[in-house]
């Protein structure tokens, strides 16, 4: 029977992820070569012909091309904006650590669908966004900011903060001061202080942070769905079309696939680049 | 190359005074030790040398020139941590050759000087080594090729503090050899009085944020102003003196524990005093040809030598180590004789 007792103990966790990851993925995988079905969801047969269609059709490469480079950006501009919040936050202690780590996890606190309501609401044309920069004046009349890109990254970017933060904060407070004094004391000014000391040695909280970030953007559908509109297609809104909509369950798993590929690939790619780094920050 | 001094320095952190008028001097090419317990101040008055921490009061002048409002990174004191510090992600060439990146020298400059650090330190083929893949022993003498290698007034904070034994007899010496071949003017902290007294040219005994003494090691040793600096810098005997009568300025006779004496101590003695001395001062006689009579309270062979605890006809109680080959009992009488000029005379409160 059982020889290693530990094994028993890991038996929840195996079962767990066979359930409900190992199942789902392969049944994806195996649906995204099915033919399209006539009265019911797929067929009995299996094709080629979805993967070839993705491929053939430059409006799907170009869906594709937007997720990836949207989430990229994303990605981008949460690092810009977590970098500086991570940095103070690692220097807090005591009641404003705790503080300040509420204020980080609020964005995590609201319901999903009521975080992107409450920002159709803010960035309507006569929403309190626009009608604050109206009265200072910086705008003469509403932009139009419901259902552009822009805005599907604005909230994005809200939401992932904390993925971002935490992981880097975390980082922060693992570098010891005395390595900063060191370098100021062989004449490093702040500027090189930053870029040669604290930036690379952080790299182990910023690697997570982006990894993190970029794939829950890539994926995110409810954000795009509702403050994207109709006009900006992402993978994933058109893979719940597919397999909601239509009901063309081999077709939409099939765009499942590809997007979890291509996202499987940019990550890999990101962290060869960054192997080198990422062995020699690891104190 | 520079004088360093510090005068009447003071630092307060919210309501503990860390720095309580700290005032010292470092000739050029000296090695000043700050020698004191934790929490002394010692460290403290280092960080604000390294211009890692602001001064409330006082002055700081290298050559004369004030340095208190320089910053850290353009003060020019190499700093050797009691943790190391070094840089875990740069080799140990990139970590010895940080400063010199930072001054934007020629490469080839900074590839000979570098190569010219680790040989002085003696790493020769640990350049492309991570500090996590060396010795402690190792890392330590990149932390010091690092300081030394800009050529800086050096800051030495407990730097051995984290070696086995071996190895900090081996660094210890390695740092002044340094030091000297190099005219270095340094600071060196360290709670540790044998390495105070072997390394430095000045040393400086620290007491809740002041300075009790500043003197040579042998002065610190042999001339304590205070039982603190006494106590602190090796074994000592203290003895109540019944009456004091001074002779001349530094010259004392004195009455203690039955014996009359004449001796030097700190100048200007008024009120009562204590003696000082030294169990190497100390020699085992027979009760007749001793200046004190006592009782052996105990008795202990050490190998090389021995110990015993005398108590003298008034209950003070000597240590001494004498040689190891006349056993002695406890209980036995014995006298002690007393090398007069290693005899020292203190005030009991600090003057």
């Amino acid at each position: 029977m059982m020889r290693n007792p530990k094994l028993l103990l890991a038996i929840p966790a195996i079962a767990l992820i066979f359930v409900f990851m190992i199942l789902p993925i392969t049944n994806i995988f195996e649906m995204s070569f099915r033919t399209p079905g006539q009265s019911e969801p797929f067929g009995d047969d299996y094709t080629m012909m979805h993967y070839d269609r993705i491929l053939g059709d430059a409006y799907y490469w170009g869906v594709l091309g937007r997720s990836l480079l949207t989430a990229g950006v994303v990605t981008l501009l949460c690092l810009i904006v977590s970098y500086p919040i991570a940095w103070h936050m690692s220097k807090a202690k005591g009641l404003k650590a705790v503080f300040l780590y509420a204020c980080i996890a609020s964005p995590l606190m609201t319901g999903v669908l009521v975080r992107n309501f409450g920002w159709m609401i803010a960035a309507a044309l006569n929403g309190p966004l626009n009608e604050t920069l109206m009265a200072l004046g910086l705008i003469e009349r509403p932009l139009r900011m419901l259902f552009t890109q822009g805005l599907v990254i604005l909230a994005l970017v809200h939401v992932f903060v904390p993925f971002m933060v935490l992981p880097i904060n975390n980082a922060l407070r693992n570098i010891s001061p005395t390595l900063i004094e060191a370098a100021s004391s062989m004449g490093a000014t702040r500027r090189e202080v930053f870029r040669d000391i604290i930036l690379p040695l952080s790299f182990p909280g910023i690697y997570p942070g982006m990894i993190l970030v970029y794939v829950l953007a890539v994926a995110a559908y409810v954000t795009p769905a509702l403050l994207g509109g109709q006009m900006v297609s992402y993978m994933p809104t058109l893979i719940i079309g597919e397999l909601t909509g239509t009901f063309q369950w081999p077709f939409g798993s099939a765009l499942a696939i590809v997007l979890s590929l291509s996202t499987i690939l940019v990550v890999g790619v990101f962290t060869a680049l960054t192997a080198r780094l990422m062995e020699w920050s690891k104190a | 190359m520079a004088t360093v001094e510090v005068r009447d320095l003071r630092k307060r952190y919210q309501d503990f005074l860390a720095l309580d008028g700290v005032s010292l001097r470092a000739e050029s090419g000296q090695l000043v030790t700050l020698l004191g317990p934790s929490g002394c101040g010692k460290s403290t008055t280092l960080r604000c040398l390294a211009g890692f921490l602001e001064a409330n009061g006082g002055e700081i002048t290298v050559d004369g020139e004030s340095i208190l409002g320089v910053p850290a990174n353009r003060r020019g004191f190499g700093v050797v941590f009691q943790n190391y510090a070094l840089f875990p992600h740069m080799t140990v060439a990139e970590n010895i050759g940080y400063g010199l990146k930072i001054q934007k020298l020629p490469k080839a400059e900074i590839d000979t000087r570098v190569h010219d650090a680790m040989k002085l330190v003696r790493l020769d083929g640990l350049a492309t080594r991570l500090p996590r893949e060396i010795s402690g022993g190792q890392q330590q003498r990149v932390a010091l090729a690092r300081a030394l290698v800009l050529k800086p007034k050096l800051l030495l904070d407990e730097p051995l503090a984290n070696l086995d034994a071996r190895l900090r007899d081996e660094v210890r010496w390695l740092i002044r050899d340094l030091q000297q071949q190099s005219g270095i003017t340094a600071f060196y902290v360290t709670h540790d009085q044998s390495e105070a007294m072997a390394m430095s040219n000045m040393v400086a005994v620290m007491k809740a944020g002041r300075v009790a003494q500043f003197a040579t090691p042998r002065e610190i040793y042999q001339k304590p102003t205070e039982r603190y600096v006494a106590d602190f810098t090796g074994e000592a005997n203290f003895i109540t003196c019944s009456s004091v009568t001074p002779l001349a300025e530094g010259r004392y006779a004195i009455t203690a524990a039955g014996a009359t004496l004449e001796l030097n101590g700190v100048p200007g003695i008024t009120g009562p005093a204590e003696l000082l001395l030294r169990p190497e001062a100390l020699a085992l006689t027979t009760p007749e040809a001793g200046t004190f009579q006592g009782t052996v309270s105990k008795s202990a062979f050490l190998g090389a030598a021995l110990r015993f605890e005398i108590t003298l006809a008034d209950g003070s109680v000597l240590k001494l180590t004498p040689e190891p080959n006349h056993p002695v009992e406890a209980g036995q009488k014995v006298g002690i004789a007393i090398d007069q000029s290693h005899a020292w005379l203190m005030p009991e409160v600090a003057p």
